[in-house]
């Protein structure tokens, strides 16, 4: 293959890879979610720059503050590793399109692999490092020993990147290989720096390393560079045998067994529905997640409210606490509302008032998991932290405040959410969504803490109850006020939840 | 059941996806609605079935127009693509599931099925599959059971013969004619194969570019000559 072809098929691919990540379909559709990760990487960037000017200023006495932070090595390593889990794709995932080209395999290989290498990603970190640098090294090593030196780091990110990617895609035959670096990292961690408090061998180690990036060792790059090609190579190998495997991929065939609910009939339509949300949580990952999430964040809460002393004495945190304990599994789910029906709004929509019926059949299978917390804070009412009345008026003031608004979402939610792939390309979040989750978390708390301060927690407790139970009474009424609203939108909703949805 | 489309127009952008004047279909037809890709078939049942909304014009199913009101949801079945279909249930949960929505009983669900167990060649259902796990051609058959099972006065097949393998295509003929014979009802499928439109339907219309251009019923002298004439010439 002669040099300017490589050098055309080498632009091409790294063109299409900038493709794939621009036209995402979360992202194509999403102008919300694309500004919100831009937010959130700036908010990252600035961060580590805080940090970084944070420690290149302090003193640390004995030790020069570059030491301290190449003495640390390990742990940036440790965290970058894991970091990578949630982006990057292995190299075997991307080559399938390009298998049937007349290319050959082992430079598409490679070429995937050095793009792996040279990913703006691995420069991350430089958001800390460059103002710490600049703070910590110039004025001992200079402009140049400051450029050795971030060299020097750049060069572990992309030891980092290899070393990753040789077990992500172990990951991809069994989640247990990641339980390897794990192992390594805590080996290397405690028999470098613990084991022994007079040897700190690790520390030392980096920190001299440290010193020859500053000062161009050209060994110390070549050590590191020698790795890098031997990961390199092993990579290589590795992905050579995925790319069979992913290509002759079979999809796992989950067998199901039927169960009636027969408990649900009782309730007609609106229990067919329930089966249906209780069917769609039990199958369906994405689904799972959210609720998984959201139970587990209600139990910690509750566990940590009913037997620690650490919100005892702050009225806001256990405000806080209470209304959060009921409100966090309905805001996880419900942010989402319609977004998993997308997948099949035709079918609703081909019949009469499914949609009503549906968005009944939610709010009632959310009351009913306001029955979990409640029982989970009898401990805390035990323990007299809470009162019963206040308890009771969180729960309430849950399913007849915080669920109306938060089913408002149903007139507005016009994207499908993907109910099996992964969390991160589910396509989620929408403007309307963020701003919906964040009201419906804080707005109640402050209600209760305001109310809490001006008179006492009973009558808090009590006005909260009652504006819940009146919600809750006309449920009735402010369901169908939705419904109507969503009929007069469900044009542009159902445009929207097509061109969202993946047919694959 | 009578559909009619009155003045129905809708464009994309540019893109005139459906432009029809009058189009009445009678009571008992079975109409078969073809042409090529872009023509205008989907457009024309997602405007029927008010899943998108026309620029100007309307659809009405028994007089009622079904961008106004729901009532006409009752005696309609369709399948159109795999938004018609809840792809987290078993193929039986599903059709309990529609059975249990229209108001069909257990018992009739159970007969009904019966007769569709030729067309499933034992495929579908008892296997504790997901829907989503189904080939594409047990896929389609699903959704076309799930749009059949209330006795729909009006059935929409989009592209129904799509995905099936050849003794399904002839199961699904004759399904499709002994269902038009038993109930009387009004069926209207889109689709690219002519040999089995022809074969089954009781009218015929030609669509291109969102416009009808022919539009006759089966004993049309030389219909069939003029339709595949048609397709070769645009070829």
């Amino acid at each position: 293959m002669n040099f300017s072809r490589t050098k055309l098929l080498y632009k091409l691919i790294r063109k299409n890879q900038k493709l794939a990540v621009r036209r995402h379909p979360m992202l194509d559709q999403n102008k919300a979610m694309k500004i919100f990760i831009y937010i959130m990487a700036a908010f990252w960037a600035a961060y580590l720059m805080f940090f970084g000017i944070m420690f290149g200023s302090i003193d640390f006495g004995a030790f020069e503050n570059f030491d301290m932070i190449d003495g640390g090595m390990i742990w940036f390593l440790v965290l970058d590793f894991y970091l990578r889990f949630t982006m990057q794709e292995t190299p075997a995932q991307e080559i399938k399109p390009y298998k049937l080209l007349p290319i050959k395999q082992n430079f598409l290989l490679n070429v995937f692999l050095i793009r792996l290498g040279l990913r703006g990603y691995n420069l991350f970190w430089f958001f800390f490092l460059l103002p710490f640098g600049i703070l910590a090294i110039v004025k001992f090593y200079g402009l140049l020993g400051l450029l050795g030196w971030l060299f020097g780091w750049w060069l572990l990110f992309v030891f980092n990147s290899y070393w990753y990617l040789i077990f992500r895609t172990l990951n991809q035959r069994s989640w247990l290989y990641l339980l390897i670096p794990t192992a390594v990292y805590a080996a290397v961690i405690y028999f470098g720096m613990f084991h022994d408090s007079g040897n700190q061998w690790l520390f030392d180690g980096c920190v001299q390393l440290g010193r020859a990036f500053c000062m161009w060792n050209w060994w110390s790059y070549l050590c590191i560079f020698a790795v890098i090609v031997v990961l390199f190579f092993i990579n290589q190998r590795m992905q050579r045998a995925c790319v069979y495997r992913e290509i002759a991929q079979v999809e796992h065939v989950e067998k199901v067994k039927s169960t009636e609910m027969s408990f649900l009939n009782r309730f007609g339509i609106i229990g067919e529905f329930m089966k249906l949300e209780i069917k769609s949580t039990m199958r369906n990952k994405v689904v799972r997640k959210q609720f998984l999430t959201g139970a587990i964040c209600t139990l910690v809460f509750c566990l940590l409210f009913a037997f620690t002393d650490v919100y005892d004495d702050m009225t806001f945190m256990r405000t806080y606490i209470c209304v959060y304990c009921f409100a966090c599994l309905g805001t996880i789910t419900l942010t989402n509302v319609m977004c998993m029906e997308g997948n099949y709004i035709d079918f609703l929509m081909s019949r009469k008032e499914s949609v009503l019926q549906l968005l009944k059949a939610k709010y009632y299978f959310n009351c009913l998991m306001l029955l979990f917390p409640l029982l989970f804070s009898i401990a805390p009412i035990v323990e007299g932290k809470i009162l019963f009345i206040e308890a009771l008026g969180c729960m309430f003031f849950t399913s007849g405040a915080i669920f109306p608004f938060l089913f408002q979402l149903a007139v507005y939610n016009n994207q499908t959410l993907q109910l099996n792939a992964q969390i991160t390309k589910s396509g989620r979040s929408t403007k309307h969504q963020m701003i919906f989750s964040l009201a419906a978390l804080l707005v109640p708390m402050l209600i209760m803490y305001i109310l809490i301060v001006v008179f006492n927690v009973e009558v808090a407790s009590w006005v909260m109850l009652v504006i819940g139970l009146l919600g809750t009474g006309l449920s009735h009424v402010w369901l169908r006020n939705i419904y109507h609203r969503f009929m007069i939108h469900r044009y542009d909703n159902m445009a929207g939840f097509r061109d969202s949805l993946n047919h694959d | 059941m009578e559909l009619t489309l009155d003045n129905v127009k809708k464009t994309f952008g540019e893109k005139v996806a459906l432009d029809v004047d009058t189009y009445v279909i009678h009571d008992g037809e079975i109409v078969g609605l073809v042409g090529n890709n872009g023509a205008g078939k989907t457009t024309m049942f997602r405007v029927i079935l008010d899943l998108i909304k026309p620029d100007e014009g309307v659809a009405r199913i028994g007089g009622v127009a079904t961008a106004h009101s729901e009532e006409w949801k009752a005696v309609t079945g369709a399948y159109v693509d795999s938004g018609f279909l809840i792809d987290y249930l078993t193929p039986e949960e599903y059709f309990d599931f529609v059975a249990k929505v229209n108001g069909v009983s257990k018992e009739d669900l159970d007969a009904r099925l019966l007769k569709f167990e030729h067309f499933m060649n034992g495929e579908v259902v008892g296997n504790n599959t997901l829907i989503r796990n189904l080939s594409a051609g047990n896929k389609q058959k699903v959704g076309i059971i799930g749009a059949m099972l209330h006795n729909p006065q009006l059935l929409l097949l989009d592209e129904p013969f799509n995905f099936l393998d050849p003794s399904s295509q002839h199961a699904m003929k004759y399904l499709l004619e002994s269902y038009n014979r038993e109930t009387g009802a009004t069926i209207i499928v889109s689709s690219h194969n002519l040999t089995h439109t022809f074969d089954i339907c009781t009218r015929v219309t030609l669509l291109e570019h969102g416009k009808i251009i022919k539009d006759c019923d089966k004993d049309y002298p030389n219909l069939t000559e003029e339709i595949e004439a048609y397709f070769i010439h645009n070829s």
